[in-house]
């Protein structure tokens, strides 16, 4: 979907990139992230997909939450979602905890011999097993307006690329339960072609791309 | 973070910023005890152990981080075979040193050299090579950062301190599906003498993101 997710070219969010502003992760902030991870691995989730609930959080909310804001939201809407936890439960343990109690822990070595066996473990993207496109051939990225989860932003709908090279094959994003699979291509887009001419010279934006995002260029092969 | 003791796990590190690279820290915050409150309802559920939850942060916080890029790089610019490896099949070369797991899928090095430059982000969200650079930085993730680089690549890298000449060929890659990027940076010069292990010192983080130079030896000793 559409959403402020998609921020390539947007302005507005101040002039300043701010190198001095990387303050380390917090110890509740990697306990978000411990948390995100433990739930997938245990299959307590239910729901679209993580990025696809990240981009179904309500866009002012997106906009003002911190990163692991938003991926503690998130995981607790998949486990709501999953039927791991109920309604209200959250907000009970946190006025328990609030009153005082002391947090329950427990102890799994199992479980954290395969936690950290499948945080190492290699995922290889597959290969592609019939490429439409090959390296060189000249193509466009489809207009479109995606009701779902999506990974073609905006900011190259339409625009005029040349595929740089072939990457792999990966289910296309959106659909429940993984969509087809799909070649994905890296994609040249020289500066000019997606912003118009710049004072900051020429440059190109290489991202990557599913083969529906996109149709042969006129005159180009595919 | 040497102390883990399970119930003590709210404190924080001390002054340094709030977590969203904001000017607003906000003391003992509603997130935080949200996060409390659901790991403390998943373990008395008994659908996750608070050892787990421990053994994740230790991995993110001392295993796994942009040290193990340094590596990666060190190696590159000692090793001319390992170098033409790595350019080839990141993900395989990079397995080469004990490297790879969770949003490592597919790593593609890409290599500044006098005349390109590479500079790495996510626009639609903070996709990152976490095997070899860890968890993202405040400024990888924020709106400024992931609207900005792709639409004025020069302007933001000088705010990095980082001039790129007109002539230099300049690449943004996003990094929109599961391949990840990890920059190749130039070897500085008078780096000749130096063993690969001290060679690892000279390449920070964001060296490997594109917004940095490696450093000259002068510069860390």
């Amino acid at each position: 979907m559409d959403g402020v997710h998609d921020m390539g070219g947007m302005q507005g969010f101040g002039d300043v990139v701010r190198p001095d502003s990387d303050g380390a992760i917090r110890s509740w902030e990697l306990r978000v992230f411990a948390l995100n991870m433990l739930s997938g691995i245990q299959g307590l989730e239910g729901g679209p997909g993580f990025r696809a609930r990240i981009e179904s959080m309500p866009a002012e909310r997106y906009l003002e939450a911190s990163y692991y804001e938003r991926w503690l939201w998130r995981v607790e809407q998949d486990l709501l979602a999953g039927g791991t936890i109920a309604p209200g439960e959250v907000e009970d343990m946190m006025e328990r905890l609030r009153a005082g109690e002391a947090a329950p822990t427990s102890s799994d070595p199992e479980l954290v011999t395969r936690t950290v066996d499948e945080l190492r473990k290699p995922y290889p993207l597959a290969a592609a097993t019939s490429p439409r496109f090959a390296a060189g051939d000249r193509v466009r990225v489809r207009r479109m307006r995606p009701a779902t989860h999506n990974r073609c932003p905006r900011y190259v709908r339409g625009a005029s690329g040349v595929v740089h090279a072939v990457q792999g094959e990966d289910r296309l994003p959106g659909a429940p339960g993984g969509g087809p699979r799909e070649a994905v291509y890296s994609v040249a887009f020289p500066s000019a072609g997606l912003w118009g001419p710049s004072g900051g010279g020429t440059w190109t934006v290489l991202i990557d791309l599913w083969e529906s995002y996109m149709e042969p260029e006129e005159g180009g092969d595919g | 973070m040497d102390d883990h003791d399970h119930n003590d796990h709210e404190h924080d590190h001390g002054d340094h910023d709030h977590g969203d690279g904001g000017h607003h820290p906000r003391p003992a915050s509603d997130a935080e005890l949200r996060t409390r409150a659901l790991e403390a309802l998943l373990v008395e559920k008994g659908l996750i152990s608070t050892d787990a939850v421990d053994a994740v942060v230790e991995m993110y916080e001392h295993d796994v981080g942009p040290q193990n890029g340094a590596k990666v790089v060190a190696r590159a610019w000692v090793d001319p075979e390992f170098r033409r490896r790595l350019l080839a099949d990141g993900t395989a070369a990079i397995a080469e040193l004990g490297f790879g797991g969770a949003e490592g899928s597919k790593m593609a090095v890409v290599e500044n050299t006098p005349s390109v430059h590479n500079v790495i982000v996510c626009t639609l969200c903070s996709c990152y090579p976490w095997p070899v650079l860890g968890l993202p930085p405040t400024w990888y993730k924020s709106a400024a950062y992931r609207s900005r680089v792709v639409a004025e690549p020069r302007a933001v890298l000088a705010e990095f301190g980082l001039e790129i000449g007109p002539e230099v060929e300049l690449r943004v890659w996003d990094s929109s599906a599961e391949v990840r990027y990890l920059v190749l940076p130039e070897r500085p010069p008078g780096t000749e003498n130096l063993t690969e292990e001290e060679l690892t010192a000279l390449v920070p983080r964001d060296a490997m993101i594109g917004t940095a130079r490696a450093l000259e030896p002068e510069a860390v000793r």
